[in-house]
């Protein structure tokens, strides 16, 4: 009867151990997936990401293309007509968002094609870095015009 | 089987890289492909065509913050017969682009693929059909129709 009493609680112990296991490496893995949701996206997100600006830039450079043909061409470039575009507030908000609809969609498209060139660990990190750093440094150039474009006077 | 003497066997290195890598001459090679290989490098390249003008554009348009003589200046540079020519390039390059786009978004949706079937020869595979070809050929017209279009646009001055 002892033995047996032995036995169990053997047992229990054991199962409390392999309990307490799976725990710490459910803990530890849940850890890591929330890092990784975090830090990385998966690529089925990344297309749709890029499918997504392609077509809203699409649709937007229509617009700013428009914008330069509903007058003659010379006349449309002209500096104070310029101006005046960027003066409109719509239209500043429609070059930002074709300022930014474009760079994530074309150096996501650039970083596709290097990762399609290479693959390994030093080599996406790399290309990784260099597009995000491209990518904010195009739109805070671009958002730098719109703003200050936005402020000039027309004297 | 370790996995360095695996990557051996398949003919690579230490370093799991194959050495029958043909890079960027495999990318490039349209022979055997047909027009899908040209649809597939041309979307690549006007891509990164488009990316160095767009680049390019908000340099070009960041002069009109130092006032009417640089923007002049700056626009002085692309009012020239080799300005116009490039710009008609940027023109079909976006359209190619924007059509092929749209159609890749349909292929990898599985939209138009045709229906798989069992590989007999002469192995034509399904998903290369007449709706893809088709795709492919509105894009190089409306490519085509584009660049005509911005050429009139450009060289009459838009009157």
């Amino acid at each position: 009867m002892v033995q047996m009493f032995f036995l169990v609680e053997e047992s229990e112990s054991q199962k409390m151990t392999a309990a307490n296991i799976e725990n710490n490496s459910k803990k530890k893995s849940n850890k890591n997936n929330r890092l990784s949701r975090i830090t990385i996206l998966r690529e089925s997100q990344i297309m749709k990401i890029h499918y997504i600006t392609g077509v809203g830039a699409l649709f937007v450079v229509a617009v700013h293309i428009m914008m330069r043909l509903i007058m003659p061409y010379n006349m449309s470039l002209e500096y104070e007509n310029v101006i005046l575009n960027y003066k409109n507030i719509f239209y500043s908000l429609l070059l930002e968002s074709i300022l930014v609809l474009i760079a994530i969609h074309g150096f996501n498209g650039l970083r596709i094609i290097l990762l399609e060139l290479r693959q390994n660990e030093i080599w996406e990190k790399g290309v990784n870095i260099l597009v995000i750093l491209g990518l904010i440094g195009v739109i805070a150039y671009g958002t730098r015009t719109i703003i200050i474009a936005n402020g000039l006077s027309m004297g | 089987m370790t996995s360095a003497s695996s990557a051996k066997r398949i003919g690579g290195n230490n370093n799991n890289e194959r050495s029958n890598r043909e890079g960027l001459k495999g990318w490039l090679n349209p022979i055997k492909y047909g027009w899908e290989r040209v649809s597939y490098w041309f979307q690549r390249l006007t891509g990164i065509f488009l990316l160095v003008y767009f680049i390019g554009h908000v340099y070009e348009t960041s002069s009109l913050v130092n006032g009417p003589d640089a923007w002049a200046a700056m626009l002085e540079m692309t009012q020239t017969i080799g300005g116009h020519l490039f710009l008609i390039l940027v023109i079909g390059a976006s359209t190619f682009h924007s059509v092929n786009g749209i159609r890749l978004i349909f292929t990898h949706s599985g939209q138009g693929l045709g229906k798989p079937g069992r590989p007999d020869y002469p192995y034509d595979p399904a998903s290369i059909n007449n709706r893809q070809r088709s795709g492919l050929w509105i894009a190089f017209v409306l490519t085509a129709v584009a660049m005509l279009y911005g050429a009139n646009v450009l060289f009459s001055g838009g009157e």
